[in-house]
Protein backbone atom coordinates (compact mmCIF):
# COMPACT_ATOMS: atom_id res chain seq x y z
CA UNK A 1 0.00 0.00 0.00
CA UNK A 2 1.29 3.33 -1.51
CA UNK A 3 1.55 6.12 1.52
CA UNK A 4 -0.28 9.16 1.28
CA UNK A 5 1.69 12.30 1.15
CA UNK A 6 2.70 13.74 4.29
CA UNK A 7 0.37 16.33 5.29
CA UNK A 8 3.08 18.37 7.39
CA UNK A 9 7.04 18.08 6.65
CA UNK A 10 9.35 16.05 7.99
CA UNK A 11 9.80 15.84 12.05
CA UNK A 12 6.14 17.57 12.45
CA UNK A 13 4.19 14.45 12.37
CA UNK A 14 2.88 14.92 15.69
CA UNK A 15 1.00 17.66 15.12
CA UNK A 16 -1.35 15.97 12.40
CA UNK A 17 -4.15 15.37 14.05
CA UNK A 18 -4.37 19.15 14.33
CA UNK A 19 -3.96 19.77 10.54
CA UNK A 20 -7.69 19.05 9.25
CA UNK A 21 -9.01 21.57 12.60
CA UNK A 22 -6.42 24.44 12.84
CA UNK A 23 -4.88 24.68 9.40
CA UNK A 24 -6.80 27.12 8.07
CA UNK A 25 -5.90 29.87 5.34
CA UNK A 26 -6.94 34.13 6.19
CA UNK A 27 -6.35 35.89 9.11
CA UNK A 28 -10.25 36.39 9.07
CA UNK A 29 -11.11 32.55 9.40
CA UNK A 30 -8.47 31.70 11.73
CA UNK A 31 -9.93 34.43 14.11
CA UNK A 32 -13.48 33.12 13.62
CA UNK A 33 -12.01 28.88 14.27
CA UNK A 34 -10.73 30.88 17.46
CA UNK A 35 -14.11 31.74 18.48
CA UNK A 36 -15.93 28.79 17.38
CA UNK A 37 -13.45 26.23 19.01
CA UNK A 38 -13.75 24.44 22.38
CA UNK A 39 -11.68 25.62 25.07
CA UNK A 40 -10.63 21.95 25.42
CA UNK A 41 -9.54 22.68 21.76
CA UNK A 42 -7.89 24.68 21.80
CA UNK A 43 -5.56 23.86 24.96
CA UNK A 44 -5.06 20.72 23.55
CA UNK A 45 -3.29 22.44 20.69
CA UNK A 46 -1.73 25.06 22.55
CA UNK A 47 0.14 22.59 24.36
CA UNK A 48 0.86 19.99 21.25
CA UNK A 49 1.96 23.11 18.86
CA UNK A 50 3.19 25.73 21.58
CA UNK A 51 6.63 23.66 22.21
CA UNK A 52 6.86 23.19 18.40
CA UNK A 53 7.15 27.20 17.33
CA UNK A 54 10.83 27.43 16.95
CA UNK A 55 11.06 24.34 15.21
CA UNK A 56 8.36 25.12 12.78
CA UNK A 57 9.73 28.89 12.40
CA UNK A 58 13.31 27.34 11.84
CA UNK A 59 12.26 24.86 9.07
CA UNK A 60 10.02 27.52 7.07
CA UNK A 61 12.13 30.42 7.31
CA UNK A 62 14.45 28.23 5.08
CA UNK A 63 12.77 28.96 2.62
CA UNK A 64 10.48 31.79 0.51
CA UNK A 65 6.93 31.92 0.73
CA UNK A 66 6.66 30.90 -2.90
CA UNK A 67 8.87 27.99 -2.54
CA UNK A 68 6.62 26.37 -0.27
CA UNK A 69 4.90 23.09 -0.37
CA UNK A 70 1.39 22.31 0.54
CA UNK A 71 2.85 20.69 3.41
CA UNK A 72 5.01 23.90 3.87
CA UNK A 73 2.06 25.63 4.08
CA UNK A 74 -0.16 23.96 6.14
CA UNK A 75 2.50 24.22 8.78
CA UNK A 76 2.12 27.65 8.59
CA UNK A 77 -1.18 28.19 8.69
CA UNK A 78 -0.87 25.74 11.71
CA UNK A 79 1.32 28.19 13.57
CA UNK A 80 -0.82 31.09 12.69
CA UNK A 81 -3.89 29.57 14.10
CA UNK A 82 -1.80 28.97 17.38
CA UNK A 83 -1.15 32.52 17.15
CA UNK A 84 -4.71 33.37 18.16
CA UNK A 85 -5.16 30.05 20.04
CA UNK A 86 -1.84 31.05 22.20
CA UNK A 87 -3.73 34.58 23.04
CA UNK A 88 -6.50 32.57 24.10
CA UNK A 89 -5.35 30.10 26.39
CA UNK A 90 -2.18 31.56 28.00
CA UNK A 91 -3.34 35.53 28.12
CA UNK A 92 -7.46 35.49 28.10
CA UNK A 93 -7.94 32.29 29.77
CA UNK A 94 -11.06 32.48 31.66
CA UNK A 95 -12.20 35.73 30.05
CA UNK A 96 -12.10 34.08 26.73
CA UNK A 97 -15.36 32.97 26.40
CA UNK A 98 -17.03 36.16 27.72
CA UNK A 99 -14.98 38.37 25.10
CA UNK A 100 -15.33 35.71 21.64
CA UNK A 101 -19.04 37.50 20.91
CA UNK A 102 -17.43 41.26 21.21
CA UNK A 103 -13.84 40.12 19.23
CA UNK A 104 -16.35 38.76 16.48
CA UNK A 105 -18.01 41.77 15.82
CA UNK A 106 -14.09 43.37 14.67
CA UNK A 107 -13.95 42.47 11.27
CA UNK A 108 -10.59 41.88 9.69
CA UNK A 109 -10.67 42.98 6.38
CA UNK A 110 -6.93 42.48 5.67
CA UNK A 111 -3.37 41.35 6.86
CA UNK A 112 -0.10 40.60 5.44
CA UNK A 113 -0.34 37.12 5.68
CA UNK A 114 -3.56 37.09 3.14
CA UNK A 115 -1.60 37.52 0.43
CA UNK A 116 -3.11 35.23 -2.26
CA UNK A 117 -5.81 34.35 -0.10
CA UNK A 118 -9.40 33.80 -1.34
CA UNK A 119 -11.56 36.30 0.73
CA UNK A 120 -13.79 36.23 3.46
CA UNK A 121 -16.72 37.89 4.83
CA UNK A 122 -16.11 37.44 8.75
CA UNK B 1 12.94 50.58 23.66
CA UNK B 2 14.48 53.52 25.19
CA UNK B 3 14.30 55.96 28.06
CA UNK B 4 12.13 53.63 30.66
CA UNK B 5 10.94 55.03 33.54
CA UNK B 6 11.88 52.66 36.60
CA UNK B 7 9.46 54.71 38.68
CA UNK B 8 6.10 56.35 37.70
CA UNK B 9 5.36 59.92 38.52
CA UNK B 10 1.78 60.87 37.43
CA UNK B 11 1.06 64.02 36.34
CA UNK B 12 0.11 66.91 38.72
CA UNK B 13 -3.56 67.69 38.16
CA UNK B 14 -2.94 71.46 38.42
CA UNK B 15 -0.70 70.97 35.31
CA UNK B 16 -4.37 70.24 32.96
CA UNK B 17 -6.50 72.17 35.52
CA UNK B 18 -6.48 75.15 32.15
CA UNK B 19 -8.75 72.58 30.39
CA UNK B 20 -11.32 72.88 33.27
CA UNK B 21 -12.83 70.39 36.11
CA UNK B 22 -16.46 71.32 35.33
CA UNK B 23 -18.79 68.37 35.05
CA UNK B 24 -19.16 68.33 31.30
CA UNK B 25 -23.05 67.99 29.59
CA UNK B 26 -24.19 64.93 28.27
CA UNK B 27 -26.23 65.93 25.72
CA UNK B 28 -23.19 66.10 22.85
CA UNK B 29 -22.92 62.64 23.12
CA UNK B 30 -26.49 61.43 22.54
CA UNK B 31 -28.54 64.44 21.02
CA UNK B 32 -29.37 64.51 17.08
CA UNK B 33 -29.39 68.33 16.93
CA UNK B 34 -26.10 68.43 18.47
CA UNK B 35 -24.58 66.05 16.35
CA UNK B 36 -25.68 67.63 13.44
CA UNK B 37 -24.23 70.71 14.36
CA UNK B 38 -20.82 68.64 15.08
CA UNK B 39 -21.17 67.06 11.55
CA UNK B 40 -21.30 70.93 9.93
CA UNK B 41 -18.51 72.71 12.24
CA UNK B 42 -16.52 69.80 12.69
CA UNK B 43 -16.26 67.14 10.23
CA UNK B 44 -16.95 68.97 7.20
CA UNK B 45 -14.41 71.80 8.14
CA UNK B 46 -11.68 69.53 9.60
CA UNK B 47 -8.99 67.34 7.69
CA UNK B 48 -10.25 64.23 8.37
CA UNK B 49 -7.92 61.34 7.76
CA UNK B 50 -8.67 58.58 4.67
CA UNK B 51 -6.80 56.34 3.42
CA UNK B 52 -2.66 55.97 3.14
CA UNK B 53 -0.37 56.44 0.05
CA UNK B 54 0.51 52.82 0.19
CA UNK B 55 -3.44 52.35 -1.50
CA UNK B 56 -2.48 54.05 -4.38
CA UNK B 57 1.11 53.08 -5.36
CA UNK B 58 0.55 53.67 -8.69
CA UNK B 59 -1.08 56.04 -11.66
CA UNK B 60 -4.57 54.74 -11.62
CA UNK B 61 -4.89 53.03 -8.55
CA UNK B 62 -7.70 54.03 -6.64
CA UNK B 63 -9.76 53.25 -3.60
CA UNK B 64 -13.42 54.32 -2.96
CA UNK B 65 -14.04 55.86 0.57
CA UNK B 66 -17.58 56.41 1.52
CA UNK B 67 -17.84 58.90 4.14
CA UNK B 68 -21.10 58.85 6.49
CA UNK B 69 -20.99 62.11 7.99
CA UNK B 70 -20.89 64.41 4.85
CA UNK B 71 -23.28 61.76 2.64
CA UNK B 72 -20.39 61.11 0.38
CA UNK B 73 -18.25 58.54 -1.47
CA UNK B 74 -14.75 59.62 -2.85
CA UNK B 75 -12.73 58.32 -5.39
CA UNK B 76 -9.01 58.71 -4.13
CA UNK B 77 -6.83 57.76 -7.19
CA UNK B 78 -3.39 58.58 -8.25
CA UNK B 79 -3.18 60.27 -11.59
CA UNK B 80 -0.86 59.66 -14.67
CA UNK B 81 0.91 62.50 -13.29
CA UNK B 82 1.98 60.82 -9.88
CA UNK B 83 -0.18 63.37 -7.85
CA UNK B 84 -3.15 61.96 -6.12
CA UNK B 85 -6.45 63.21 -6.02
CA UNK B 86 -10.09 62.78 -4.80
CA UNK B 87 -13.11 63.54 -6.19
CA UNK B 88 -16.63 62.81 -5.58
CA UNK B 89 -17.51 59.51 -7.42
CA UNK B 90 -20.53 61.22 -8.81
CA UNK B 91 -20.47 61.23 -12.40
CA UNK B 92 -21.50 64.93 -13.38
CA UNK B 93 -23.81 63.99 -16.05
CA UNK B 94 -27.20 62.83 -13.70
CA UNK B 95 -24.97 61.83 -10.36
CA UNK B 96 -24.51 58.13 -11.02
CA UNK B 97 -21.95 56.52 -8.54
CA UNK B 98 -18.90 56.17 -10.98
CA UNK B 99 -17.14 53.69 -9.02
CA UNK B 100 -18.44 50.38 -6.92
CA UNK B 101 -15.35 48.59 -6.31
CA UNK B 102 -13.76 49.24 -3.48
CA UNK B 103 -9.65 49.11 -4.69
CA UNK B 104 -8.54 48.53 -8.07
CA UNK B 105 -6.25 50.25 -10.82
CA UNK B 106 -7.36 51.57 -14.37
CA UNK B 107 -6.18 54.17 -16.39
CA UNK B 108 -9.82 55.55 -17.28
CA UNK B 109 -13.29 55.57 -15.38
CA UNK B 110 -16.41 55.24 -17.22
CA UNK B 111 -20.14 55.58 -15.97
CA UNK B 112 -21.59 52.62 -16.35
CA UNK B 113 -24.60 54.81 -17.20
CA UNK B 114 -24.50 56.70 -20.73
CA UNK B 115 -20.40 56.10 -20.72
CA UNK B 116 -18.81 59.10 -20.23
CA UNK B 117 -15.34 58.46 -19.56
CA UNK B 118 -13.35 60.17 -17.17
CA UNK B 119 -8.84 60.23 -16.78
CA UNK B 120 -7.37 59.82 -13.53
CA UNK B 121 -7.50 63.62 -12.85
CA UNK B 122 -10.92 63.95 -13.60
CA UNK B 123 -11.50 65.35 -16.78
CA UNK B 124 -14.07 64.41 -18.89
CA UNK B 125 -12.24 62.11 -22.16
CA UNK B 126 -15.06 61.39 -23.91
CA UNK B 127 -19.27 61.51 -23.96
CA UNK B 128 -20.98 59.56 -26.38
CA UNK B 129 -23.26 61.97 -28.41
CA UNK B 130 -21.25 65.17 -26.27
CA UNK B 131 -22.72 67.51 -29.06
CA UNK B 132 -26.47 67.21 -27.75
CA UNK B 133 -25.14 68.54 -24.90
CA UNK B 134 -25.34 72.06 -23.98
CA UNK B 135 -22.22 72.41 -21.58
CA UNK B 136 -18.35 72.27 -22.39
CA UNK B 137 -16.22 69.51 -21.57
CA UNK B 138 -14.06 71.57 -19.36
CA UNK B 139 -17.19 72.30 -17.23
CA UNK B 140 -17.68 68.22 -16.78
CA UNK B 141 -14.73 67.05 -14.81
CA UNK B 142 -15.29 65.37 -11.49
CA UNK B 143 -16.07 66.93 -8.73
CA UNK B 144 -12.80 67.55 -6.53
CA UNK B 145 -12.31 67.46 -2.82
CA UNK B 146 -9.50 68.49 -1.05
CA UNK B 147 -6.53 65.85 -0.43
CA UNK B 148 -3.30 66.30 1.25
CA UNK B 149 -0.97 64.36 2.38
CA UNK B 150 1.90 64.05 5.86
CA UNK B 151 3.18 60.72 7.24
CA UNK B 152 2.05 58.89 4.32
CA UNK B 153 -1.43 59.51 5.89
CA UNK B 154 -3.62 60.77 3.06
CA UNK B 155 -6.49 63.54 4.80
CA UNK B 156 -9.27 65.38 2.73
CA UNK B 157 -11.36 68.47 3.40
CA UNK B 158 -14.44 69.38 1.99
CA UNK B 159 -14.19 73.03 3.47
CA UNK B 160 -12.47 75.23 0.69
CA UNK B 161 -11.46 77.93 3.17
CA UNK B 162 -9.73 75.52 5.58
CA UNK B 163 -6.03 76.49 6.07
CA UNK B 164 -3.64 74.11 4.30
CA UNK B 165 -3.28 70.04 6.50
CA UNK B 166 0.36 70.99 7.63
CA UNK B 167 -0.89 74.08 9.36
CA UNK B 168 -4.03 72.48 10.75
CA UNK B 169 -1.16 69.63 12.43
CA UNK B 170 1.07 72.24 13.46
CA UNK B 171 4.09 70.76 15.62
CA UNK B 172 2.48 67.08 15.69
CA UNK B 173 3.26 67.27 11.77
CA UNK B 174 7.42 66.30 12.03
CA UNK B 175 6.04 63.84 14.80
CA UNK B 176 3.54 62.19 12.69
CA UNK B 177 6.58 61.91 10.19
CA UNK B 178 9.14 60.18 12.05
CA UNK B 179 6.25 57.36 13.07
CA UNK B 180 6.49 53.94 11.52
CA UNK B 181 3.28 54.83 9.69
CA UNK B 182 5.18 57.56 7.91
CA UNK B 183 7.53 54.45 5.81
CA UNK B 184 4.67 51.96 6.07
CA UNK B 185 4.02 50.19 2.87
CA UNK B 186 0.86 47.88 3.76
CA UNK B 187 -1.36 47.42 6.47
CA UNK B 188 -3.91 44.83 8.39
CA UNK B 189 -6.96 46.29 9.40
CA UNK B 190 -9.85 45.34 11.18
CA UNK B 191 -13.41 47.68 11.64
CA UNK B 192 -16.16 47.41 13.68
CA UNK B 193 -19.96 49.02 13.91
CA UNK B 194 -20.79 50.55 17.58
CA UNK B 195 -23.68 51.88 18.48
CA UNK B 196 -22.27 54.73 20.21
CA UNK B 197 -22.00 57.96 19.64
CA UNK B 198 -18.48 58.96 18.40
CA UNK B 199 -17.20 60.94 20.70
CA UNK B 200 -17.67 58.11 23.52
CA UNK B 201 -15.31 55.48 21.58
CA UNK B 202 -12.81 57.33 20.77
CA UNK B 203 -12.81 58.54 24.74
CA UNK B 204 -12.58 55.02 25.78
CA UNK B 205 -9.22 55.01 23.59
CA UNK B 206 -7.82 58.34 25.13
CA UNK B 207 -7.77 57.22 28.84
CA UNK B 208 -6.28 54.40 30.84
CA UNK B 209 -7.77 54.46 34.60
CA UNK B 210 -10.62 51.52 32.83
CA UNK B 211 -7.06 49.31 31.78
CA UNK B 212 -7.09 47.63 35.09
CA UNK B 213 -10.70 46.75 35.39
CA UNK B 214 -11.04 46.28 31.72
CA UNK B 215 -7.98 44.58 30.34
CA UNK B 216 -6.86 43.04 33.66
CA UNK B 217 -5.14 40.22 31.35
CA UNK B 218 -5.15 41.28 27.37
CA UNK B 219 -3.49 44.64 28.64
CA UNK B 220 -1.77 43.14 31.69
CA UNK B 221 1.35 44.68 30.58
CA UNK B 222 0.79 47.70 30.63
CA UNK B 223 -0.26 48.33 34.01
CA UNK B 224 1.53 47.57 37.69
CA UNK B 225 4.58 48.47 39.75
CA UNK B 226 3.97 51.88 41.09
CA UNK B 227 1.46 52.62 38.05
CA UNK B 228 -1.43 50.46 38.45
CA UNK B 229 -3.65 51.82 36.21
CA UNK B 230 -1.35 52.45 33.44
CA UNK B 231 -1.58 56.36 33.60
CA UNK B 232 0.37 58.11 30.55
CA UNK B 233 3.82 59.35 31.52
CA UNK B 234 3.28 62.51 29.80
CA UNK B 235 0.70 64.57 28.21
CA UNK B 236 0.65 67.32 25.83
CA UNK B 237 -1.50 69.51 23.73
CA UNK B 238 -1.41 71.22 20.11
CA UNK B 239 -4.66 73.22 18.99
CA UNK B 240 -6.95 70.87 18.49
CA UNK B 241 -4.78 67.85 19.22
CA UNK B 242 -3.28 66.22 21.97
CA UNK B 243 -0.67 63.48 22.78
CA UNK B 244 0.47 61.06 25.29
CA UNK B 245 3.17 59.08 25.74
CA UNK B 246 2.57 55.59 27.01
CA UNK B 247 4.39 54.17 30.28
CA UNK B 248 7.25 52.21 29.84
CA UNK B 249 6.52 49.51 32.37
CA UNK B 250 9.89 48.59 33.66
CA UNK B 251 8.71 44.90 34.82
CA UNK B 252 5.88 44.05 32.38
CA UNK B 253 4.34 40.63 32.91
CA UNK B 254 4.50 39.26 29.59
CA UNK B 255 3.62 35.74 29.32
CA UNK B 256 6.54 33.39 27.89
CA UNK B 257 4.82 32.54 24.18
CA UNK B 258 3.58 36.18 24.24
CA UNK B 259 7.46 37.17 24.99
CA UNK B 260 8.65 34.64 22.02
CA UNK B 261 5.91 35.91 19.78
CA UNK B 262 6.69 39.11 20.17
CA UNK B 263 11.02 38.35 19.81
CA UNK B 264 10.18 37.14 16.35
CA UNK B 265 9.21 40.39 15.15
CA UNK B 266 12.31 42.18 16.23
CA UNK B 267 15.15 41.53 14.41
CA UNK B 268 13.32 42.93 10.86
CA UNK B 269 12.23 46.62 12.75
CA UNK B 270 15.63 46.63 14.14
CA UNK B 271 16.98 46.34 10.77
CA UNK B 272 14.58 48.38 9.54
CA UNK B 273 15.80 51.02 11.95
CA UNK B 274 11.78 51.15 13.31
CA UNK B 275 13.44 50.63 16.89
CA UNK B 276 14.71 53.61 17.33
CA UNK B 277 12.11 55.96 16.26
CA UNK B 278 11.74 58.71 18.64
CA UNK B 279 7.95 58.65 19.21
CA UNK B 280 7.93 55.12 19.89
CA UNK B 281 6.37 55.45 22.96
CA UNK B 282 3.63 58.37 21.86
CA UNK B 283 0.21 58.31 20.97
CA UNK B 284 -0.78 61.13 18.50
CA UNK B 285 -4.09 62.50 18.63
CA UNK B 286 -5.25 64.44 15.80
CA UNK B 287 -8.55 66.03 16.09
CA UNK B 288 -11.53 65.44 15.44
CA UNK B 289 -10.97 61.12 15.28
CA UNK B 290 -7.96 59.52 14.53
CA UNK B 291 -4.90 58.36 16.71
CA UNK B 292 -1.92 56.85 16.09
CA UNK B 293 0.33 54.79 18.30
CA UNK B 294 3.89 54.51 17.04
CA UNK B 295 5.18 51.25 19.39
CA UNK B 296 7.22 49.88 16.37
CA UNK B 297 5.97 46.38 17.16
CA UNK B 298 2.37 47.45 17.20
CA UNK B 299 1.92 50.78 15.34
CA UNK B 300 -1.51 51.35 14.73
CA UNK B 301 -4.22 54.00 13.66
CA UNK B 302 -7.93 54.17 14.99
CA UNK B 303 -10.45 56.06 13.42
CA UNK B 304 -13.89 56.73 14.33
CA UNK B 305 -16.19 57.63 11.68
CA UNK B 306 -19.30 59.15 12.98
CA UNK B 307 -22.45 57.68 11.25
CA UNK B 308 -25.40 59.33 13.04
CA UNK B 309 -25.73 60.71 17.25
CA UNK B 310 -25.49 57.52 18.32
CA UNK B 311 -23.63 55.02 15.32
CA UNK B 312 -19.70 55.04 14.53
CA UNK B 313 -17.64 53.55 13.01
CA UNK B 314 -14.16 52.04 13.56
CA UNK B 315 -11.39 51.23 12.05
CA UNK B 316 -8.18 49.91 13.27
CA UNK B 317 -5.03 49.62 10.67
CA UNK B 318 -1.65 48.00 11.90
CA UNK B 319 1.31 49.54 9.65
CA UNK B 320 4.22 47.46 8.31
CA UNK B 321 7.03 48.24 6.29
CA UNK B 322 7.49 45.82 3.35
CA UNK B 323 6.03 42.46 3.11
CA UNK B 324 6.07 40.17 5.35
CA UNK B 325 9.87 38.11 4.77
CA UNK B 326 9.64 35.25 6.13
CA UNK B 327 7.69 32.77 8.30
CA UNK B 328 8.92 34.16 12.11
CA UNK B 329 8.03 37.47 10.32
CA UNK B 330 4.72 36.90 9.58
CA UNK B 331 3.95 35.19 12.95
CA UNK B 332 4.91 37.94 14.53
CA UNK B 333 3.03 40.22 12.48
CA UNK B 334 -0.37 38.18 12.96
CA UNK B 335 -0.01 37.45 16.70
CA UNK B 336 0.70 41.44 16.84
CA UNK B 337 -3.19 42.41 15.35
CA UNK B 338 -4.74 39.45 16.95
CA UNK B 339 -3.32 40.73 20.44
CA UNK B 340 -4.41 44.64 20.31
CA UNK B 341 -7.84 43.30 18.59
CA UNK B 342 -8.41 41.31 21.76
CA UNK B 343 -7.79 44.37 23.34
CA UNK B 344 -10.37 46.61 21.88
CA UNK B 345 -12.67 43.91 22.02
CA UNK B 346 -13.36 44.42 25.56
CA UNK B 347 -13.64 48.00 24.83
CA UNK B 348 -16.55 47.62 22.65
CA UNK B 349 -18.42 46.44 25.31
CA UNK B 350 -18.28 49.32 28.04
CA UNK B 351 -18.57 51.76 24.82
CA UNK B 352 -22.24 50.89 24.24
CA UNK B 353 -23.03 50.27 27.56
CA UNK B 354 -22.11 54.05 28.06
CA UNK B 355 -24.70 54.86 24.79
CA UNK B 356 -26.94 53.48 26.48
CA UNK B 357 -26.46 54.83 29.96
CA UNK B 358 -26.35 58.30 28.03
CA UNK B 359 -29.09 57.81 26.03
CA UNK B 360 -31.28 57.86 28.93
CA UNK B 361 -31.34 61.32 30.07
CA UNK B 362 -30.65 60.54 33.22
CA UNK B 363 -27.48 62.26 33.92
CA UNK B 364 -27.23 65.92 32.76
CA UNK B 365 -23.79 65.67 33.51
CA UNK B 366 -20.86 63.24 33.70
CA UNK B 367 -17.62 63.46 34.95
CA UNK B 368 -13.38 63.40 33.64
CA UNK B 369 -10.99 63.49 36.05
CA UNK B 370 -7.44 64.57 35.16
CA UNK B 371 -6.10 61.62 34.50
CA UNK B 372 -9.50 61.77 31.99
CA UNK B 373 -7.98 65.25 30.01
CA UNK B 374 -7.46 64.17 26.85
CA UNK B 375 -10.91 63.19 26.74
CA UNK B 376 -12.19 66.71 27.94
CA UNK B 377 -10.16 68.03 26.09
CA UNK B 378 -11.65 66.46 22.79
CA UNK B 379 -14.98 67.59 24.03
CA UNK B 380 -13.95 71.38 24.73
CA UNK B 381 -12.29 71.54 21.17
CA UNK B 382 -15.95 70.11 19.84
CA UNK B 383 -17.80 72.04 21.87
CA UNK B 384 -16.53 75.78 21.02
CA UNK B 385 -16.69 75.00 17.07
CA UNK B 386 -20.58 73.80 17.59
CA UNK B 387 -21.16 76.60 20.04
CA UNK B 388 -19.27 79.37 17.62
CA UNK B 389 -21.60 77.78 14.85
CA UNK B 390 -24.88 77.27 16.44
CA UNK B 391 -24.12 80.98 17.43
CA UNK B 392 -23.70 82.22 13.64
CA UNK B 393 -26.70 79.61 12.48
CA UNK B 394 -29.02 81.33 15.58
CA UNK B 395 -29.63 78.09 16.97
CA UNK B 396 -30.00 77.77 20.60
CA UNK B 397 -28.54 74.74 21.92
S1 LIG C 1 -25.03 59.49 -15.29
FE1 LIG C 1 -23.00 59.02 -15.78
S2 LIG C 1 -22.98 58.98 -17.89
FE2 LIG C 1 -25.02 59.48 -17.42
FE1 LIG D 1 -9.44 49.88 26.49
Amino acid sequence: MSSAPPLLPAGFGDLEPFVSRWAVDGTARRAALRSASTVAEREAFFAAAGPRLDDALASLDAKAFAAYSPADQRLMDLMLSLAHVALAVEIQGPDEVRSAPWRDRMRIDRSTADEGVRPCSN
Amino acid sequence: MNDVASTFKRIPAEDLAWLGTNPVPTKPYYDPAYFELERQSVFLKSWIHVAHLCEVPEPGSFIRCDLEFARASLLIVRGRDDRVRAFHNVCPHRGTQLVDEAAGRQSKFSCPYHMWTFGTDGALLSAPDFDAFHVDKADCSLVSVRLEECGGLLFVNFDQDAPPLRDWLGAYAERLEQMPVARATTFAQYSYDIAANWKLTYDNFQENYHLRFIHPRSGGAGIGGDNQFGYPATMGFEGPHRTQRIWSNPAPDLKPFQRAAAMRGIPPLAEQGLLDLPYGRDYLAFFPNLFIIGTPTQPFSHTVYPISADRSRGVVRVYWVGEDRDASHRFAREYSVAQIRDIHCEDIAMIERGQNGLASGALKHMHFQSMEALCRHLFNEVDSRVQEHARRMGDVL
